[in-house]
């Protein structure tokens, strides 16, 4: 039987008296695109938060390629493969595009400025942003601000990539673009773990849907066993659909 | 010309322009000049930790004076040549500004500020207190750097300093370094997400800007050959952060000319009194509020936006 990329075992998080994760379960194979959905609070960033090292859990264990990964800090992580985006981008807006890449690119310490500015223009050119290369990212619209951050994570060259709401506020034609891409990054052996509200995205573009609610999953299944399972239609899908 | 080569020939100028003017002044302006210097190389490491890593500091004039400290303290009593006390100058003000930085990790704005106003005290009121080894407010005689050396000769060796200072921090900026630290300015948790280590830049900025501060304090020591507490205080912190912040803090090389303008200008003004710090003042609020990169950034972006136009109407 062979690891799973992602392990996560008996994962618990709490704020105060409020419990964010009840003991989550969770086993994601090497190049699988999971969708992550449920009610707003149901645990889903907070999820995404402590695997990419931002929260310490309160118990449970999470694995990567079989590591430990809990008490790791944030830029370990992502330099042991797994990327992530951020719900509200966090871009360097008064760099360049392209220095955004960089910093990406050289934070192993090793990696030639040359190779990360070659990397990060042909990242730049498969994005559509290499005409803005040279230009602040404060500059950007919001949709091109959400494509450079798919950029900078992909500078990474990460195993696994975490991405949060990635097509809010996004028009839909930029949103079709997204989607090719997010579909060629997880063809090329990428995990990819998506978090949205948009769940014709998330039905479009995931083999695996689990949902969330209250700090627990309730349902771990195909987009067409989550469209119809009752606790999903009850606790998030009603709702969206009602 | 590219703008490039418009840069390096107004470097040239600058320096040229900073290396004549002894054959053109007096004693007391060469002097005023030397000081100046000092406060560039004070103003421009505060501008590189409040400027590109976004982390504010109160205590930058304090750690000039621990630098001070140290270098006369090595010489006195350890028998160092004063080239070495500046060694150790830089060494004990950049292990304290390491420590300053571990302290601070987790504290932002106005808790970060007021936390380094602290340290920043206590510096003074130790350098106040502990009489037997620093003479306390009565001041502490310092060796010179140059025996029987010219106002002049100290007047370049200041220069050279200053300027081979500028040219580090220019390389470290446009290092990797650099852009880490301006990716903590902008966004720490994005930057950790691409893989820096917040942690350790933040703590390594404060030592790198409180090193050089270390030693503009052992040259201003081995020059004046005189220090007390009172280059610690909280007023002469208020004088470099309206240096940088005039000159503009968001570039080294404006916060240095800076402090030397505004250097040039105090003693210009001399006859004003304490109503030369309270214009200072009102000029860093305009400034600050107008002008968010120094008179120089408004001069130079002016001068750029030009060019622009000029190429573009050829």
């Amino acid at each position: 039987m062979t690891t799973p990329q992602l392990e996560i075992s008996g994962l618990i998080k709490r704020f105060g008296g409020l419990t964010a994760l009840n003991s989550v379960d969770l086993s994601i194979g090497q190049g699988e695109l999971v969708g992550l959905i449920g009610p707003n609070g149901s645990g889903k960033t907070t999820l995404l938060n402590i695997v990419s090292g931002y929260y310490p859990a309160d118990g449970g264990t999470i694995r990567h390629s079989g590591t430990s990964v809990l008490g790791k800090a944030p830029h370990q992580l992502a330099r042991q493969g797994i990327g992530r985006s951020f719900q509200i981008t966090k871009l360097f807006k008064r760099l360049t595009v392209l220095e955004n890449m960089l910093v990406a690119g050289l934070s192993d310490g090793t990696t030639s400025r040359a190779a990360a500015t070659e990397r990060a223009m042909g990242l730049l050119a498969d994005l559509r942003l290499e005409r803005l290369a040279h230009e602040r990212a404060a500059s950007l619209s919001g949709g091109q601000g959400k494509l450079l951050e798919f950029a900078r994570v992909m500078m990474l060259e990460p195993e696994i990539i975490l991405l949060d709401e990635p097509f809010g506020g996004v028009h839909p034609e930029l949103k079709r673009f997204m989607h090719e891409r997010i579909a060629a990054w997880n063809a090329a052996g990428v995990t990819i773990i998506l978090i949205s509200h948009d769940m014709g995205s998330i039905f479009e573009l995931c083999a695996r849907v689990v949902t969330l609610s209250y700090g627990d999953i309730i349902c771990d299944g195909t987009p067409d066993e989550t469209r119809n399972d009752p606790a999903v239609l009850d606790a998030y899908l009603g709702e969206q659909h009602g | 010309m590219t703008p490039q080569r418009a840069r390096t020939l107004a470097l040239g100028v600058l320096l040229a322009g900073f290396a004549v003017l002894p054959l053109l002044l007096g004693d007391y302006w060469i002097y005023t000049l030397t000081i100046g210097f000092y406060y560039a190389i004070l103003a421009a490491s505060w501008a590189l930790l409040v400027g590109y890593v976004g982390r504010i500091s109160f205590a930058q004039a304090a750690m000039a004076g621990l630098g001070g400290y140290a270098s006369a303290l090595g010489v006195q009593h350890l028998g160092l040549p004063p080239v070495l006390g500046l060694g150790l100058a830089v060494l004990v003000s950049g292990a304290l500004g390491l420590a300053i930085g571990w302290l601070t990790l987790r504290l932002h704005g106005a808790y970060l500020g007021l936390t380094t106003i602290a340290f920043a005290e206590i510096l003074r009121i130790t350098a106040t207190a502990e009489y037997g080894l620093t003479e306390g407010s009565r001041g502490l005689q310092v060796a010179p750097l140059l025996t029987g050396g010219s106002r002049t000769e100290y007047y370049y060796l200041l220069l050279g300093v200053t300027a081979g200072c500028l040219v580090l921090m220019g390389l470290l900026l446009r290092s990797r370094l650099g852009l880490f630290f301006q990716s903590i300015r902008e966004d720490e948790d994005g930057a950790a997400s691409l893989g820096v280590n917040v942690t350790l830049w933040k703590m390594v900025a404060f030592a790198i800007s409180s090193a050089f501060a270390g030693l503009a304090g052992g040259l201003y020591g081995h020059f004046v050959q005189l220090i007390t507490p009172s280059m610690m205080s909280l007023q002469e912190m208020g004088i470099v952060l309206a240096m940088a912040v005039i000159g503009g803090f968001h570039n080294v090389l404006f916060a240095a000319l800076g402090g030397v303008a505004l250097q040039v200008l105090l003693e210009a003004l001399r006859e004003l009194g304490e109503w030369r710090l309270v214009a200072f003042g009102l000029v860093t609020l305009l400034v600050l509020r107008l002008m968010p990169n120094g008179i120089f950034g408004a001069a130079v972006a002016t001068i750029a936006a030009r060019m622009r136009r000029n190429g573009g109407d050829e």
